[in-house]
């Protein structure tokens, strides 16, 4: 397997006027191609910065981030556009990157039609529910076919009953269109029922104190909740946040 | 939606709210009625001087007298416009130098004392100025206008601007926006509403500018027959002209209003 994302020693550094925050130390760790990274840490310990990195929003203070492809970057909330139709939302990449090849365009409705977007492309984002809405914003991330996806607690703003349905709908998604996954969150069993592989965080400065590979393979979150060792795994990532 | 199967409940809430609509509306206009008719009544049977407090059917024979011998049209036609182009240009101008000053953080910083000092500063204050620079025609009362318009419009959209969410620009960027498209795609989208109500605070700005303007140096226009009314004591005269003002002020506040109502529905704000 093929490394499509590496951090090779990478620190980064806040600078403000009331000082300097070391926020990530001697970061290493590689992403391959295909995989579905979790990276879970304890809070405020620079996991948005992490993503920013990789996404080559903030260029590392030390060390080198190697990447192949692009990106497609999900955040917390959907952030669609209130003006903007669901169409012209998930047309809104496409713009940005001057896409204008009509088959561009086919692709995007071609996959919002295929995860059941199809009757709200006329639709205004209001009138969308928060997990429906959640399911644009990805399929928004989709539309410029990117290599890898970067996921910023992309749940989290939703309530526990959308959030497992919407983790279910997003994990079929990334695995049907056989997309790279880099998930950061802070929610634990989340991070289980999605991940190839978690890497626990520690503390200000992020390093990367531990790595577990998961032995679930293709089977989808829910299910994954439902196994023995789902509990098991819980307990070893909560005792190594906690210490 | 429309749905004309109501249940009886629904439809009885319907005409009580219409019913409140109407006796609102019934209401309003009793009470301009009311205080129309006192204000007659009292100068009609001499309680108070009608030379002093002038009355409603003096003004309305002064309106008519001056729409007789031609100058009513002339005088409103005068301060419309200039209050017009006042409002258009600073609108535009409060608008784009907010952009710039939006765009670059550093003019920004630069310009943000001198700014202050010229919103704090009462714009009468410049009056000899702007006398002497612009003369005594419609060109200076257009500047005083612009005046007091165009660092509120700027701060306004400024503001605007400033606010767009953080969250939805960090988006943009992890698409490989550039800052034109941040600002096309996102900013000017999203400071819409604060376009509209930009207007609305316009709408009475120019007015003020323009009147003040005429009181300083005019010698035509609504806040010009004010002034003159004033000096020569024809009290009809100055509430001729408010009540003209308070009829023109409104109906360009409903007019922006109309504009935002016909705006909204074609964008589903």
């Amino acid at each position: 397997m093929k490394n499509i994302l590496r951090f090779e020693s990478v620190s980064y550094t806040y600078h403000t006027v009331h000082g300097e925050v070391v926020a990530a130390k001697d970061l290493t760790f590689s992403v391959n191609e295909g995989e579905f990274v979790a990276i879970i840490g304890p809070s405020g310990c620079g996991k948005t910065t992490l993503l920013s990195l990789a996404a080559g929003l903030l260029k590392p203070s030390a060390g080198t981030i190697e990447s192949r492809g692009s990106f497609g970057y999900m955040l917390q909330k959907d952030e669609l556009f209130p003006w903007r139709t669901i169409e012209k939302n998930i047309f809104l990449p496409l713009e940005i990157r001057h896409l204008k090849e009509p088959r561009h365009r086919e692709r995007a409705v071609g996959l919002a039609q295929k995860y059941g977007l199809g009757d709200f492309l006329k639709s205004y984002p209001a009138q969308l529910s928060g997990g429906m809405r959640q399911r644009a914003a990805l399929i928004r991330t989709l539309a410029t076919d990117p290599d890898i996806l970067l996921l910023d607690e992309p749940f989290s703003a939703l309530d526990y009953q959308t959030r497992l349905n919407v983790c279910e709908d997003v994990a079929n998604i990334i695995r049907t269109e056989k997309k790279t996954a880099l998930l950061i969150t802070h929610d634990i069993s989340e991070a289980i029922s999605l991940a190839d592989r978690v890497l626990v965080l520690t503390a200000r400065p992020a390093r990367v104190a531990h790595a577990h590979t998961l032995d679930f393979g293709d089977v989808p979150p829910l299910k994954r909740r439902e196994q023995s060792s789902f509990s098991g795994w819980f307990e070893c990532l909560w005792k190594e946040l906690n210490t | 939606m429309k749905n004309n199967n109501y249940s009886k409940e629904h439809a009885r809430y319907l005409r009580g709210r219409r019913r409140n609509t109407a006796l609102v509306w019934a209401c309003r206009i009793g009470l301009l009625m009311l205080l129309l008719g006192l204000w007659e009544l009292i100068t009609f049977c001499g309680w108070v001087d009608p030379f002093i407090m002038s009355s409603p059917s003096r003004i309305a024979k002064t309106i008519a007298s001056l729409y007789a011998d031609g100058s009513l049209f002339y005088h409103i036609g005068v301060t419309l416009w200039e209050t017009l182009a006042g409002f258009a240009i600073a609108v535009a101008l409060g608008f784009f130098v907010a952009l710039l000053l939006w765009w670059s953080e550093t003019l920004r910083k630069v310009l943000e004392p001198y700014i202050v000092v010229i919103n704090a500063l009462p714009k009468i204050a410049l009056g000899p100025l702007i006398i002497i620079w612009f003369g005594t025609g419609s060109k200076a009362i257009v500047f005083m206008t612009v005046l007091v318009g165009v660092i509120v419009s700027i701060l306004h959209m400024l503001s605007a601007f400033i606010a767009t969410d953080p969250n939805k620009i960090l988006l943009l960027k992890s698409m490989g926006a550039s800052k034109p498209q941040v600002l096309l795609k996102l900013v000017l989208p999203s400071a819409y509403p604060a376009v509209i109500s930009m207007l609305k605070v316009n709408v009475g700005m120019a007015w003020i500018g323009s009147i003040m303007g005429e009181y300083i140096v005019s010698r035509a226009g609504l806040g010009y027959l004010i002034v003159y009314g004033g000096q020569v004591f024809k009290l009809d005269l100055v509430m001729s002209a408010t009540f003209i003002l308070c009829l023109l002020a409104a109906g360009m506040y409903a007019l922006v209003v109309l504009l935002e109502k016909i705006l909204i529905k074609d964008t589903q704000h």
